[in-house]
């Protein structure tokens, strides 16, 4: 199997005020191309910030991180925005759309940061939104969009710049269950098509879609199923 | 820096500008005021200088006009009293200057008066009539272009005999040769002996409203007490100055330690002084503009921070989504460069209307130079960057988490 994430005894500790947090206590984590793992736990159990981690929004303060073989640990600010632009989508439990602009430029945005001439933005933008289902919202600002319209939407984003993960945050922590189901859908017709899916969740019905279930607890892997 | 991302970061300023109008409009107030002040003030100058130099281009180039008092009173240490006690320039003045004057070609005394012209029924009310002698022509730059002008004899003989302008020759004779006719000049019979090539007009006045006769003749209209303009045309200003004041010195007596009691005036002088004067007014008005543009700036800076910190969260999702530090510091720099646009273009809109109102009341020309506007849009893009520089920088060092988390 091709390693793409390798984690070994990493590390997070923060501070909250006076107090040091120890986010993540020692984890080793390998995830392969393609997988669709989810990470499930108590809140305050660090699947937050290991999340963050993986997607290289923060850096463990020990221990090491390899993606796709380059040690994460060793980057500075631009090669992680690299390292995000290029490898990694994020779906957020809050969409975080731009609301001022339209769905499709939404889509687009990340492909303005990679540097993809406005024509071909326009048209893989559209096609984005054509394969999630939103054809005939492509011009609607987000708050003329649903709930789930809106996580299509961000699915879409996460695409823009074809990334090897998608990585995300309770992505149907604000959807009915009847929406979110058809989010998942989503997630997994990504699966097939040899993405991997990097699920965070404490939603059963939402965990019970990835292959691999990672139970967190206390910064560390309490076990895996 | 790449066109996309350019419109992106300007799309996206001016979004933030749209969502707050107000807000926008009223931390640019000191832009505004600012540039609107610098412009104003540059343009009016350059109309009043434009002015200046159109109206002391009749008193001609090298033209020292040697009189009792100065054209401009002011400055430190002047003695207004003493001026007042200057003896009178008289023909004795003249005659060294004509005598003993090296540096300079021509001399010619000047007595200045209005009178009446007539001729038959018709007449001229305030003709501007200048009794000199020979030399005037040279010294003023005037050319006969009917029969001659005054002689030595006119002058030594006390002649009645005039030289008349473009207009009182037209307005007396319309259609005949007023060469060898008579006027009336103030009530005594004048006969014309030429006719001077027009000039035209200056700010809307006639300078062909004039008659030319003997300085002589002239005393016997107003008495040979009043004081003479002696007008002499110099090679270099400079040297001819210095000449005048020597020969003056002495003839007027004038003691070792004391000042000078007469005055040289020049339109080159002039123009110096004035634009003394303007450079004063310039220095107040700059300061003035930069202190409302710096307390633009900080209101700029204060914006640019509260909309940093509204913005917190979508600095973390741009930065998740593979901005760069430098791109989100760049997309803030723009943002605060385009207020102080705004501001700038509002200022120079302002500007504008003002000059022209200026120059529409006070009669100056209009002059709004490109460069003020240049100057314009300069300052807003230097309050912008500098200003916004602070602001952009902590947006670009937000922590990704962290910004993510900002409800």
């Amino acid at each position: 199997m091709n390693k793409l994430i390798e984690m070994e005894n990493v590390e997070k500790a923060y501070k909250l005020g006076e107090t040091e947090v120890h986010a993540l206590r020692g984890l080793d984590l390998t995830i392969n191309k393609g997988e669709c793992v989810s990470i499930v736990g108590p809140s305050g159990s660090g699947k937050s910030t290991l999340m963050h981690i993986i997607g290289c929004l923060d850096v463990p303060s020990f221990g090491s991180y390899n993606l796709e073989g380059r040690d994460v640990g060793e980057m500075n600010d631009n090669e992680l925005a690299d390292i995000r632009k290029e490898l990694i989508g994020f779906v957020f439990q809050d969409f975080y759309l731009m609301p001022d602009v339209s769905a499709w430029y939404n889509v687009s945005l990340p492909m303005i940061y990679n540097r993809i001439p406005p024509r071909e933005r326009k048209e893989r933008a559209t096609q984005l939104l054509d394969s999630v289902g939103l054809s005939q919202r492509i011009n609607h600002f987000p708050n003329q969009l649903s709930g789930g319209e809106r996580q299509r939407v961000t699915i879409a984003r996460a695409l823009a710049n074809n990334p090897e993960i998608i990585l995300a945050d309770e992505p149907t922590g604000n959807l009915d269950s009847k929406t979110g189901e058809g989010i998942m859908q989503i997630f997994n017709r990504l699966h097939e098509e040899g993405k991997t899916i990097i699920l965070v969740t404490h939603e059963r019905y939402v965990a019970e879609r990835a292959l691999r279930k990672i139970h967190l607890k206390d910064g560390m892997i309490e076990f895996e199923e | 820096m790449d066109r996309g991302f350019l419109l992106e970061s300007l799309r996206s300023a001016l979004e933030a500008i749209k969502t707050n109008k107000l807000r926008s409009l009223l931390t640019t107030l000191g832009i505004i005021i600012g540039v609107t002040t610098v412009i104003s003030v540059i343009s009016v100058i350059t109309g009043l200088k434009q002015k200046i130099a159109t109206s002391f281009s009749s008193l001609g180039a090298n033209v020292l006009y040697i009189q009792k008092y100065p054209w401009v009173m002011g400055g430190a240490g002047v003695d207004w009293w003493k001026i007042r006690q200057r003896k009178n320039l008289g023909m004795e003045e003249y005659k060294a200057l004509k005598e003993y004057g090296s540096s300079f070609t021509y001399v010619a005394p000047q007595i200045s008066n209005r009178f009446d012209v007539k001729h038959g029924d018709k007449k001229v009310d305030g003709v501007s009539v200048d009794g000199t002698t020979e030399d005037f022509p040279e010294i003023m730059n005037q050319q006969v272009k009917l029969g001659r002008f005054l002689s030595t004899d006119d002058i030594q003989y006390r002649r009645d005999v005039c030289v008349l302008g473009n207009d009182v020759a037209t307005t007396l004779f319309p259609d005949e040769n007023p060469v060898g006719k008579t006027v009336r000049i103030n009530g005594r019979v004048f006969t014309v002996i030429g006719l001077l090539e027009e000039l035209g007009e200056l700010m809307g006045q006639s300078m062909d409203n004039v008659a030319v006769i003997p300085y002589t003749t002239m005393t016997k209209f107003t008495g040979r007490r009043r004081s003479l303009t002696i007008t002499v045309l110099a090679e270099d200003e400079d040297e001819a100055r210095e000449e005048i004041r020597w020969i003056l010195r002495r003839v007027r007596r004038v003691k070792e330690d004391e000042e000078d009691d007469f005055s040289i005036n020049s339109a080159g002088a002039l123009t110096r002084q004035f634009n003394q004067l303007t450079r004063a007014l310039f220095i107040i008005m700059v300061g003035i503009a930069g202190i409302s543009l710096v307390v633009g700036g900080i209101g700029i800076m204060n914006i640019m921070l509260v909309s940093v910190t509204e913005r917190t969260r979508e600095i973390g999702v741009r930065k998740a989504i593979g901005a760069k530090s430098s791109e989100i510091l760049g997309q803030f720099l723009l943002e605060s460069i385009m207020i102080c646009f705004v501001g700038g273009f509002i200022g120079i809109l302002l500007g504008f209307s003002l000059t022209k109102l200026i120059s529409l009341t006070g009669n100056i020309p209009f002059g709004m130079p490109i460069w003020a506007i240049l100057l314009g849009f300069g300052f807003s893009f230097i309050i912008g960057v500098f200003f916004g520089f602070y602001p952009a920088r902590k947006a670009a060092a937000l922590n990704p988490v962290e910004a993510l988390r900002y409800e």
